[in-house]
């Protein structure tokens, strides 16, 4: 009796330590992939909900942990250097990219993507956009592109057409300004770069898509007279002429708040902005009789011709060369990749304003709660930029230097220190310096 | 002997702060002086490039404006905070009722954090819901535009939320040496019948000369690497035209990747400072009670 | 004792002064009014009435800003950062100003000069190296990490103050003191302290202030959620809530408000301290 009680102490022992030593291990070995993200008030409890926390239940083997923060870029440069930093990079575009996997701080991802067949699931251009010395180092986590809004019901009233010329443009301006509105809403203050997206929209409407491509590849001189009659162009049209909010000192002036409500008071009559814009428009027209719709941004030579859609990749993912557990990373970026409905469901919670991943979407990925404004954006873009006619944008395409340069110095022009002509020879020769440095972005051929 | 020891003691008196300091401010900053001769870019390889970086500084257009900045502000205010914040705490010494009350109000936006007067101000100069676009009901429209966004304006404009910011706290500092100013002075300048002015010419000014020093000192060794404002309110612009040195610096190092080049404009900041400092070490020596 | 000042008071004499410090005044006080007056306003009529009265006051606006914000915890943060900062700035600022107001040592000239320096240098230079050094003393997202970098940072500004304070206490009482025997450091605790116990209250309140209010440096080196200071929750208000000037007025006040009131009770104190260490002179 007692021995037998004792043997099945010891038993019990037994199998207690064996499920000790091979159980409680394996509990642990769950694998944890920290993801920092820039933070985002609406939009950080999504991202908790609807991906943190499904990814994990979906699995038991790795946990993802998101951390949001302010100034992300910042904070994430001086980590990495220190050799620190979340597993999951998240960088605003490839040039940062381009700095990190120069320095070596970056992961490789090719091999994952050959594993998942990531090229598969991606827009062609979003995928060789994260090719860098022919290999894949950064997944598209947005993509976006720049658009014409107008406010339709005022466009119906006064029966004006979106231009598909220069001088249909201009004229359409003269009309909009002499019934006392500004053309364009849209300003700057809190964020400088804005000036980038209409120097972007003018180089590849005036100069044309084909010339910025080359100018990109080294075939053309940024000073080339196209490039300097596209940017002069703007000049006119944002000095001389105050198309966005009535003068360049108001266009300085204007924040994300202010120019929104100044489209939807019918203070402008559109609004150049890029496809993030969405969900704000959406709120904006909310509670008003008005109704906006969206256009391509048009093709501003003066024979016309098809607008193109520029490509613009938002925020980009990365392995950190010092993750701990890339493949349980890379597994991350394939099950977002994995679940296309996921992906729409969230990026719809934005209005498609962010966490437009470029998958191949087919028109019956879309639900009927998806926005038809959005809906015909996200088919329009998808085929326009198929059949060819795309161009490109700054913060995409331009290594860090010119990048700086065109949104920086662009101020200088239209302060009237420099002419067109010496503000491109002067980002010409930046370029040239980028291209001597090897600091050159990826451009998938054209 | 009795020196010796006597240093020995001073010495360990400034140990502590000199400690932080050192640990603080003086290594990092050495090591990133050590910068100004490579093209680091902040992330990876550091190649070391001899002088290249001051070449293209001296040819940078922008660099050159903001040495013209900086001394600007340095100028600006030297004038106009001091003239005020003399006169204010003058005139404050010179009541008998709500000395408290008014030294309380004029403290009060010193206590503000940069980001909230900027906020402040931002808003009133801001051209849709700002005073401008009231006043311009009026007839009144210099402000119809913000003045942080016109080229010609936009330092000046950033230089005065600045000093509303700051002249109360120069108040304060000269109100603390009017302070100590021992009143039968002014009783026996009284008897005489000296003039509120004479007082403060004759008395006032030459009995907190120390204080007055001190904050001429502190404004122009604080002016040097504004920052705060300009960042906040114009980052620089509109084209450069608020750039000033550390504001460019700091968009070399985080925009533009170029932390060497950063690294040397730092370096010609460190000498311009080393003059100013060593200008003050001679008045000192010259027998300037700083 | 407060109003013992360059005058004897003639009431005719003041009106001049009461009308120009009251211009004066409202320079200083309508903007920060106007901020007061946002806080309570409610969203939509900031575009109607941007700079009158609120016709309806919205007390809410400090509700929501305050459970955003997590403000009990941010309150707590930031006080602990001011006093750590305070205990360890004000210490060897004053060992440091006393040693160089009454012992004068040999080289203390290039002290002051290497101070001025250190002030001098902008911050953007060395942030990089300093956050890389901080990583290796595992001092990062620590609060006595941002303590010494404040104490560091506020060191030359203290010690210039306190120096220039003690410079003209009178040479007598330290005398009498060395005769009595006692050393170095008693001379410091027991007479010096004591009697710039005024410039400590100043020199406390404006280092108090710059790290209550320090915001490039807080935001770099606490990353931790939980254990961020306040100035860094307005920052990240402004950007994320950036169209709600009713809820970032709202927590731009809550900032002020502690220090100011704060600085209303130490007030008397303050001014009481300095003329008494006037008169006592």
């Amino acid at each position: 009796m007692r021995l037998k009680t004792k043997i099945r102490f010891q038993d019990k022992f037994c199998s207690l330590l064996f499920l000790t030593i091979f159980f409680i291990p394996w509990v642990q070995a769950q694998t944890k992939v920290t993801w920092w993200a820039e933070s985002n008030a609406d939009r950080d409890p999504v991202f908790q909900k609807k991906l943190v926390d499904v990814f994990n239940s979906s699995q038991n083997e790795i946990e993802l942990v998101m951390e949001f923060k302010e100034n992300l870029n910042d904070i994430l440069r001086t980590a990495m250097v220190a050799g620190e930093g979340p597993d999951i990079v998240e960088t605003p575009g490839p040039s940062y990219v381009k700095e990190y996997q120069d320095a070596g701080l970056l992961q490789s991802m090719q091999t994952y993507s050959d594993k998942y067949g990531w090229k598969d699931l991606l827009l062609p251009w979003s995928y060789n956009a994260g090719v860098f010395d022919g290999e894949f180092y950064s997944a598209p986590k947005t993509y976006e592109t720049m658009i014409l809004l107008y406010n339709k019901t005022l466009f119906q009233e006064k029966g004006w057409k979106i231009p598909t010329n220069l001088n249909e443009y201009e004229d359409l301006a003269k009309n909009v300004k002499s019934s006392g509105m500004n053309v364009f809403s849209y300003g700057s203050t809190g964020w400088q770069p804005t000036h980038e997206h209409l120097a972007g929209m003018y180089l590849n409407s005036v100069a044309g898509p084909d010339n910025v491509y080359q100018g990109l590849i080294g075939e053309k001189r940024w000073d080339s007279p196209e490039f300097v009659e596209a940017i002069e162009l703007l000049r006119k049209h944002m000095v001389d002429e105050g198309y966005w909010s009535g003068s360049l000192e108001n266009y300085y002036s204007l924040g994300w708040d202010d120019f929104h409500a100044q489209f939807a008071n019918r203070n402008a009559a559109m609004m150049t902005i890029g496809t993030w814009t969405f969900q704000a428009t959406e709120n904006g027209f909310k509670d008003i009789s008005d109704d906006w719709d969206w256009a391509p941004f048009p093709n501003l030579t003066s024979n016309g011709g098809e607008p193109s859609f520029l490509l613009a990749l938002g925020t980009t993912l990365s392995i950190n060369g010092q993750s701990k557990s890339p493949d349980s990373a890379a597994k991350v970026i394939d099950f977002i990749f994995k679940n296309k409905a996921l992906v729409l469901d969230m990026a719809n919670d934005f209005n498609f304003g962010e966490f437009v991943i470029p998958l191949k979407y087919t028109s019956a990925d879309f639900g009927d709660n998806v926005n038809p404004k959005v809906r015909r954006y996200l088919i329009e873009f998808a085929e326009a930029t198929g059949k060819g006619n795309y161009g490109y944008t700054t913060w995409t395409f331009w290594p860090s230097e010119p990048g700086v340069h065109i949104w920086k110095d662009m101020e200088v022009l239209w302060a009237g220190e420099l002419n067109a002509q010496e503000y491109m020879e002067d980002h010409e020769k930046l370029w040239s310096k980028a291209r001597r440095k090897n600091a050159t972005l990826p451009v998938g051929k054209r | 002997m009795f020196n010796f020891s006597k240093n020995i003691t001073a010495w360990i008196f400034l140990s502590p702060s000199l400690l932080i300091h050192f640990i603080v401010v003086a290594i990092p900053s050495v090591l990133s002086l050590g910068l100004c001769l490579t093209d680091w870019n902040g992330f990876g390889k550091i190649n070391y490039i001899g002088f290249e970086n001051f070449y293209e500084l001296f040819d940078d257009r922008v660099f050159k404006k903001a040495v013209l900045h900086n001394v600007i502000w340095t100028v600006i205010f030297l004038t106009i905070p001091i003239i005020l914040s003399l006169t204010t705490a003058y005139l404050l010494t010179g009541i008998r009722r709500g000395q408290l009350i008014y030294r309380l109000i004029f403290f009060f936006p010193y206590m503000l954090a940069s980001i909230i007067s900027c906020q402040i101000w931002k808003y009133i100069f801001h051209p849709i819901h700002g005073v401008g676009n009231w006043l311009s009901q009026y007839g009144i429209d210099f402000l119809e535009k913000s003045p942080f966004a016109l080229k010609e304006t936009s330092l000046y404009a950033v230089a005065f939320v600045d000093g509303w910011h700051f002249w109360g706290f120069l108040v304060v500092v000269y109100i603390t040496g009017m302070y100590q100013v021992d009143h039968t002075y002014y009783e026996s300048a009284e008897l005489e019948g000296a003039t509120k002015f004479q007082k403060f010419w004759y008395i006032t000014l030459p009995m907190i000369r120390p204080i007055f020093v001190f904050s001429l000192m502190i404004i122009i060794i604080w002016s040097i690497p504004t920052f705060d404002y300009i960042y906040i309110l114009t980052q620089g612009g509109p084209a450069y035209s608020s750039e000033v040195l550390a504001t460019h610096l700091y968009s070399q190092a985080f925009d533009r990747f170029n932390v060497g080049y950063s690294s040397a404009i730092g370096t010609l900041m460190f000498i311009y400072v080393l003059i100013i400092v060593s200008i003050f070490g001679i008045l000192q020596k010259m027998g300037w009670n700083i | 004792m407060e109003y013992l000042m360059n005058f004897s008071f003639r009431s005719r004499d003041q009106i001049p002064n009461y009308i120009v410090l009251t211009i004066f005044t409202a320079f200083s006080i309508l903007p920060i009014i106007l901020l007061f007056l946002n806080s309570i306003k409610p969203q939509e009529e900031f575009g109607v009435n941007p700079l009158g009265f609120p016709s309806t006051i919205r007390w809410e606006n400090y509700l929501d800003a305050w459970i955003l914000g997590e403000y009990y915890n941010i309150f707590l943060n930031t006080l602990k950062l001011v006093i750590g900062t305070l205990i360890l700035c004000l210490f060897s600022a004053g060992l440091a100003g006393f040693s160089l107001a009454r012992l004068k040592p040999k080289g203390s000239n290039l002290f002051l000069i290497y101070l001025l320096v250190g002030v001098s240098i902008p911050a953007q230079m060395y942030i990089l190296p300093l956050f890389l050094m901080w990583k290796q003393m595992n001092l990062m997202n620590t609060h006595i990490g941002l303590i010494i970098i404040y104490a560091g940072l506020n060191m030359p500004f203290a010690t210039f103050l306190i120096r220039s304070y003690m410079v003209d206490l009178p040479e007598d009482l330290f005398d009498s003191a060395k005769m009595d025997g006692a050393n170095t450091f008693q001379t410091f605790l027991l007479i010096a302290v004591p009697l710039s116990w005024p410039v400590f209250l100043t020199t406390a309140l404006v280092v108090g202030l710059a790290v209550w209010n320090e915001f490039l440096f807080a935001l770099t080196f606490i990353q931790d959620q939980s254990s961020k200071p306040i100035s860094t929750i307005l920052f990240a208000f402004q950007s994320r809530f950036e169209n709600d000037w009713g809820l970032v007025s709202a927590s731009a006040v809550m900032m002020v408000a502690p220090i100011a009131i704060l600085f209303m009770f130490f007030q008397k104190r303050f001014i009481a301290g300095l003329t008494s260490g006037a008169t006592k002179g």
